[in-house]
């Protein structure tokens, strides 16, 4: 039984210096690539469409949320190109 | 009289009066599915368990999985898969094939990726800390486990429930303790349905009324982030890449989850070109696997393997562990807020474990409760996506150190 304490001391102590240690890579990994991306590749394309009904009767924050609501309900796999109003 | 009793014995029905325990394990069954069908919980796996167990439990169906000392052969060899199927039934056979082999739990990983977005970690980096706190649940509940009787390696399947990740736990104990699959996986996906329960219960008790109305879109106005993402979209595809990488090479018992978790979420975040994989991933392929993984793992459950002391033990166990996980996110960000000025509100850590996304929407609901303008979810969705990672990298070392 002391034996099995001990290696639950153990797991306890090598368990969470390892979970803390893999999300503290996340953080650095994430952070570096954010660093690279917005110096190297700070383009992005795909910024939300220009109202198409051609009257500017859409409020710019109707579109975001629009362009926000379909690139969550598809996964970002969707694109809004044209917005018209019935 | 002759035909009738030639009828009878054809039946069931003289096994079942003889095993009263088959009756309360068709009774269980009937519960699960209760729960699945009337009240929603978690409906996907506890519909194809409590139907697994109801087969498994009727004499004379074979639809019961037979323990691996059933399949062994001398010379630690098993039998083939063909004459498993035949001797014990296509159940031992789906067993075996899929679940004994920890195939289908990194299947379920991959098309859970392909539905995770990391963006709200990405976009709130630090809160992925409290992801690794409430880990806690997981290592803390060994020592009572130990206490209660269960060997080390039965432990670490008992504590993994604490990590509210269903694939997590069944990988875990496959490879641990296969005998308990059938109540873990029950306590598992049982404590995660009851998250809205759970997670208001502990940070209760834990939180003070002004560390709820922590309004965290306010202390981001008051200390703004050091920068923006300019291009989330190659962050997101070239983030799984690295990190699955990184991984690999410090804890590689974890890559089979975290590995087919990276992949499912890369193939999601390239878009049209990989969307058919993608739909695959989280349609058919998720789908099918969740059928045989609820009726194999819902087969496993008879009553002699069942009805035994050591289940309650794993439902009280499973329940600490989770409770103790919700715990440790919450005081995990109670000790960072002594030491930072922009404060964070506790809920935050009290998603960090996976259940992605029931935990983040309970703590939202919670937070608009004591404020309605208290918006939480994209930063308890950040603690809680990490939660999913920590859970499968505390896996991982259960599975290394006790495998």
């Amino acid at each position: 039984m002391s034996e099995s304490f001990d290696q639950a001391w153990v797991l306890l102590g090598v368990g969470m210096v390892t979970v803390f240690s893999v999300l503290l890579l996340v953080v650095i990994i994430g952070n570096t690539l954010i660093f690279f991306v917005n110096r190297f590749f700070s383009g992005d394309s795909s910024g939300p469409p220009a109202d198409q009904t051609g009257k500017g009767d859409i409020h710019p924050a109707k579109v975001a949320a629009i362009v926000a609501g379909v690139k969550n309900v598809t996964g970002g796999r969707g694109n809004v190109i044209d917005i018209r109003k019935k | 009289m002759e035909i009738l009793r030639q009828l009878y014995d054809m039946t069931a029905l003289g096994e079942i009066g003889e095993t009263p325990g088959v009756l309360l394990m068709i009774l269980i069954g009937a519960v699960l599915l209760y729960l699945g069908i009337v009240k929603k919980y978690e409906p996907l796996l506890l519909v194809p368990i409590g139907f697994g167990i109801v087969l498994a439990n009727l004499p004379g169906g074979n639809m019961d999985v037979v323990p691996a000392e059933m399949v062994e052969l001398p010379g630690h060899r098993y039998m083939n898969l063909f004459e498993i199927a035949s001797e014990y039934g296509i159940m031992n056979f789906v067993y075996y094939s899929l679940i004994k082999t920890g195939f289908l739990p990194p299947i379920i990983f991959m098309g859970v990726g392909a539905l995770t977005d990391f963006g709200p970690m990405l976009r709130n980096l630090r809160l992925a800390f409290f992801g690794a706190a409430a880990q806690i649940g997981i290592f803390g509940v060994f020592f009572g486990a130990i206490a209660l009787g269960f060997s080390p390696k039965e432990a670490g399947s008992l504590g993994i429930i604490g990590g509210a990740d269903g694939p997590t736990a069944i990988y875990t104990t496959i490879l641990l303790a296969p005998h308990l699959l059938g109540p873990i996986a029950i306590a598992a996906y049982s404590y995660m349905a009851l998250v809205p329960v759970i997670v208001p219960l502990v940070a209760n008790r834990l939180m003070t009324k002004k560390e709820f109305l922590i309004n965290m879109k306010k202390q981001d106005k008051l200390y703004p982030p050091k920068f923006k993402i300019k291009n989330i979209k190659a962050v997101k595809i070239i983030f799984p890449i690295v990190l699955g990488v990184v991984v690999a090479i410090l804890v590689p018992s974890s890559v089979p989850l975290l590995g087919m978790l990276l992949f499912g979420n890369l193939i999601k975040e390239i878009g049209t070109a990989t969307s058919r994989l993608s739909d695959a991933a989280t349609g058919p392929i998720m789908n099918t696997a969740t059928i045989f993984l609820g009726l194999a793992v819902g087969a496993t459950m008879t009553a002699k393997v069942f009805l035994d002391l050591k289940t309650l033990g794993i439902i009280v166990g499973g329940f600490l562990a989770f409770a103790i996980s919700i715990a440790g996110g919450i005081l995990a960000v109670k000790v960072y807020n002594l030491m930072t000025k922009k404060k964070i509100n506790p809920l935050v850590g009290a998603t960090g474990l996976s259940a992605v996304p029931m935990a983040s929407r309970v703590a939202n609901e919670l937070g608009l409760k004591h404020d309605s303008s208290n918006h939480l979810l994209q930063y308890c969705m950040a603690s809680n996506i990490s939660g999913v990672i920590g859970s499968a990298v505390a896996a991982g070392v259960l599975i290394s150190i006790l495998g």
